[in-house]
């Protein structure tokens, strides 16, 4: 895009100052006075009801303030859309690590001391960790039998299946017809993939600070990546007044999809309400294992029809999501969006999808940059290389007859915009010479491979952002999205900048804080460039013109004519020497009163909604009318390739990641160096999800909750600097600012495919499970030799 | 267990704290001390968040002792930059080379990369690989540390600008 000043420019970080001197302040650095610790009493067994729970003991311990156990936690239970949880156990634990009591105490040791003192009688229940099992219309166990009963959030996202009583959710997708198709196809190929439970290891684990106020509300200081959600959260359980609950968010030490929903934050608030005081709980690493979230463990088929020419007639998908003993987030934002892999990349004239969540005595699993797309990618490009295989073609044969172009309708209807996705593949089939066969070395064989991904961003949501000017002409932006290390207050200076014609240093970020804060969704779904970077743009325009009127009686000029810039106010078109901002605040004396104007204070704002056009609940379909208008399911879709070389140890089945080049799609890049980051970062974490990690589970238990016996990669395991190679492949949307799309979910996506099909050109076996650790490629090894 | 009196000095200044001899190095530094720049993200030894300098030698402060830091002179990130405020080259080319996002490993990183390049002012980027396995990172890929690393090396010791 021409014209443009600061949007496009590798501006330094507004934040790595504070970052690299260690003064950026996280959760975990803030004490208050008179500040309690907490320590929380959880179920070791995976499915059990609470007998009989005596904690006098605990509470005569010295030092202990209040211990609350589930007779304390509030009547309604805890959720997204489907709230099924209490704050503390009342009855039945569904999981191992549920919380069962939770003390406050003088210190950690003292809290530590109390918790093994609480008595407590367990009556154990027959427990279910399959989830095969759990879909089934009749399986072993039901593990919430009032679910029907339950609290609702929101109604469009809730379909239960009345025939699989531990589904909480049975999502549709149905498109032209496919049994017919399937009738028509040249070949049909059938394919079951899986993929193991990850955790998201953000580097700071999830704190909260709870202060009681004296007017009955609460202040919370939280590392969750939805601050407003969580307020609302907080309102909803305890009964507060909106205007009484404040949430003040630091720096998120990293988040990935692991800090966006309400779990221990409310035991936290709770023990601040009862005790008075405040207080402060911090996950252990091992609890983040258990309580933290993990990205949940999908099973999924494809069946697939094909024309001998390549091209795709029908396309069948199941999915099972196995969460654990609460649905979390999944039921809206994996089971249903992680439909969206399967259609926003390629044109099936003919596509049915049913997904289902289903409930498990596992700890809890939840969403994990990329809302399940990731996993179905994985899927859907392992699948185009065997179909691709049995037909003849080349895998980019395949891909190139496939792909969605501009302006197609896509399996749900929508109309094909902003798709870079060829583009992408282009670019990462030169980069790394694919076709040009690898070299191997002795017992290190190696092969090349590539993926496709896209990644949706959620629709209906809505950001807002307000700015007010100073005394000297620069900028305070008030904006509700969380920083967790994606950069986002960089990304929404320069947005601001842009729009002042001014630079990033003339522009301030206010501290997240409820009070004063306009609403934001949350930081999820790489929506926040997109959706807030929208907001700030207008609530910018808001303020120019505001100073336009203002100027315009300075000048005697119509403020029509007038253009702000530079920190000036212009005549448009005009070579004069412009006024200075800063002169709207002169004869007021601003050096002695600060920043008193004429008029009041220049705030504007602006609030920047993203429409849709909901789907039909039978058929995911949205109707025609809208989408020819321009409405759609999503704001948008990113689009990434990955291409690698891998080298597969043939006597220990290792898997070396060698080279990578990986392109995407995020529209207008705001700020390339940060683009870069999100594709280091997300290829860096997929490389380990792709060949190393994997959360161990047990009867319900975690094996590996800690980062000695779970790995993930070292620079050591990463591709050297000069094989490790990104690039921007820019499809611009009409209707992001500057035409910027997010893709920091998109960027993790790919190489688990790529991987796979790379160990399939070096040595011939076909992995069909995540990860692709040493011991499956030594038993598939072994299995190809017979 | 009876408090002890730990004497140590940290960025210059001398210290006496008074704890419990199970109570870590990092718990000394945030709790008692109040510098918080060093952080603990897995409390194990596994992760390096916590590494400071003690004694010329990089440490991961959640496993030291209170006690094992008798006297000893420690270096935290807040005491990294010059008297005259100037970042070391190190904090320079992290933020330059865009090395740091969500920033909670950054300080441990920088300790380690600094005590990596007093030790080895040659380090080439495999030997720091591999020296910097000790040190976890979830956001970067570890591309633009490695980058960084190598810069402010170049800088220090090669004159590079």
């Amino acid at each position: 895009m021409s014209g443009l000043t600061t949007i496009g420019k590798s501006v330094v970080r507004v934040d790595a100052l504070e970052k690299a001197t260690g003064k950026a302040i996280y959760c975990a650095d803030v004490v208050l006075p008179g500040m309690l610790y907490v320590k929380v009493l959880r179920c070791p067994h995976p499915h059990a009801r609470i007998a009989r729970i005596d904690a006098a003991m605990a509470r005569n311990l010295p030092g202990v303030v209040f211990v609350a156990t589930g007779e304390h936690a509030p009547a309604k239970k805890l959720g997204s859309i489907i709230y099924d949880e209490d704050v503390i156990t009342k009855d039945i634990a569904r999981a191992i690590g549920a919380p069962i009591a939770a003390v406050a105490a003088e210190s950690l040791d003292i809290a530590e001391e109390a918790v093994a003192l609480i008595d407590v009688e367990y009556e154990k229940l027959p427990a279910l960790f399959d989830p095969e099992e759990s879909v089934r219309a009749n399986p072993p166990v039901v593990i919430h039998p009032d679910l029907a009963k339950y609290e609702v959030g929101v109604p469009h996202y809730y379909r239960l299946d009345p025939e699989r009583p531990n589904v909480f959710m049975h999502y549709k997708v149905r498109h032209g017809d496919v049994d017919k198709a399937f009738k028509s196809a040249d070949i049909v190929l059938e394919n079951k993939f899986t993929t193991g439970r990850v955790q998201h290891c953000a580097l700071e684990r999830h704190v909260t600070v709870a202060r009681p106020e004296s007017d009955g509300g609460v202040t919370v200081w939280l590392s969750n990546q939805c601050a407003q959600a969580r307020r609302a959260d907080l309102c909803r359980l305890f009964d507060i007044k909106p205007s009484k609950v404040r949430v003040v968010q630091p720096y998120l030490g990293g988040g990935f999809g692991g800090k966006a929903i309400m779990r221990e934050e409310a035991i936290a608030v709770l023990l601040a309400l009862r005790s008075g005081r405040p207080v402060k709980l911090e996950l252990s690493r091992e609890e983040v294992f258990f309580r933290g979230g993990t990205r949940p463990r999908l099973i999924i088929t494809i069946k697939d029809g094909a024309r001998k020419d390549g091209t795709l007639v029908a396309r069948e998908m199941t999915v099972i999501l196995a969460a654990g003993g609460s649905a979390e987030s999944n039921i809206a934002s994996v089971v249903r969006n992680c439909s969206f892999a399967a259609v926003g990349t390629y044109k099936v004239a003919n596509f049915k999808w049913d997904s289902y969540g289903v409930y498990l005595n596992d700890p809890i699993a939840n969403p994990f940059r990329g809302f399940g797309n990731t996993q179905v990618a994985f899927a859907i490009e392992s699948q185009m290389n065997m179909l691709a295989e049995k037909l003849g073609l080349s895998p980019v044969e395949i891909r190139e007859k496939n792909l969605l172009r501009e302006g197609d309708i896509n399996a749900t209807g929508e109309i094909t915009h902003s798709i870079g996705a060829a583009a992408c593949l282009r670019r990462v089939l030169k980069e790394i010479d694919y076709g040009r066969p690898a070299q191997s070395s002795g017992k290190w064989v190696h092969g090349k491979g590539f993926g496709l991904a896209n990644k949706y961003s959620l629709a209906p949501s809505a950001s807002s952002a307000t700015v007010k000017l100073t005394e000297d002409g620069d900028i305070i932006l008030y904006h509700g999205s969380s920083e967790l290390g994606q950069g986002c207050d960089t990304v929404m200076a320069q947005i601001a900048a842009e729009e002042f014609e001014t630079s990033v240093d003339r522009v301030k970020i206010a501290y997240s804080d409820s009070l004063y804060m306009p609403y934001d969704f949350g930081t999820i779904s790489s929506r926040v460039t997109y959706h807030m970077g929208n907001a700030v743009k207008l609530a910018c325009e808001d303020a120019k013109r505001q100073i336009c009127e203002r100027g315009s009686a300075i000048m005697e000029v119509p403020a029509a004519e007038l253009e702000v810039r530079r920190g000036r106010i212009y005549r448009k078109g005009g070579s004069k020497e412009g006024v200075p901002l800063s002169q709207l605040f002169a004869g007021y004396g601003p050096n002695r009163y600060g920043s008193y104007l004429a008029g009041g204070d220049i705030i504007g704002k602006a609030t920047f909604i993203q429409d849709f056009t909901p789907e039909d609940v039978q058929t995911g379909q949205i109707d025609h009318k809208p989408a020819a208008g321009g409405l759609r399911l999503n704001a948008f879709y990113a689009h990434t390739a990955r291409a690698v070389e891998v080298a597969v140890n043939v006597e220990t089945g290792v898997i070396r990641v060698l080279k990578v080049a990986g392109a995407d799609d995020m529209g207008q890049p705001i700020n390339p160096k940060m683009v870069e980051q999100q594709q280091d970062g997300g290829i860096g974490t997929a490389i380990g999800l792709a060949i190393m990690e994997e959360v161990k589970l047990e009867q319900g238990n975690v094996l590996n909750p800690n980062w000695t016996d779970y790995r993930f990669p070292t620079a050591a395991e990463m591709p050297k600097v000069a094989d490790f190679k990104t690039y921007i492949e820019a499809a611009p949307h009409k209707d992001g600012p500057y035409g910027a799309k997010g893709f920091s979910e998109g960027a993790m996506m790919g190489i688990d495919s790529a991987v796979a099909n790379a160990v399939y050109e070096a040595i011939g076996v076909r992995l069909l499970d995540l990860p692709l650790n040493a011991e499956r490629v030594l038993e598939a090894i072994k299995r190809k030799k017979g | 267990m009876m408090k002890r009196i730990v004497k140590l000095r940290v960025n210059g200044v001398d210290h006496e704290v008074l704890v419990e001899p199970w109570r870590s190095l990092a718990e000394v530094l945030r709790e008692e001390l109040k510098l918080t720049g060093t952080k603990v993200s897995c409390n194990t030894g596994n992760c390096g968040s916590c590494t400071v300098i003690m004694n010329g030698k990089a440490v991961r402060s959640c496993l030291v002792l209170a006690p094992k830091a008798q006297g000893a002179e420690i270096l935290t990130i807040e005491g990294l930059a010059g008297e005259d405020g100037a970042l070391h080259p190190l904090q320079d080319a992290f933020i330059e080379h865009f090395a740091i996002q969500c920033g909670y490993c950054t300080p441990g990183m920088i300790m380690a990369s600094k005590s990596i390049l007093d030790e080895s002012p040659d380090v080439g980027e495999d030997e720091l690989r591999e020296k910097l396995r000790g040190n976890l990172c979830r956001c970067t890929g570890y591309k633009k540390i490695v980058e960084a690393v190598l810069a402010a090396r170049d800088k220090m010791y090669r004159g590079a600008e």
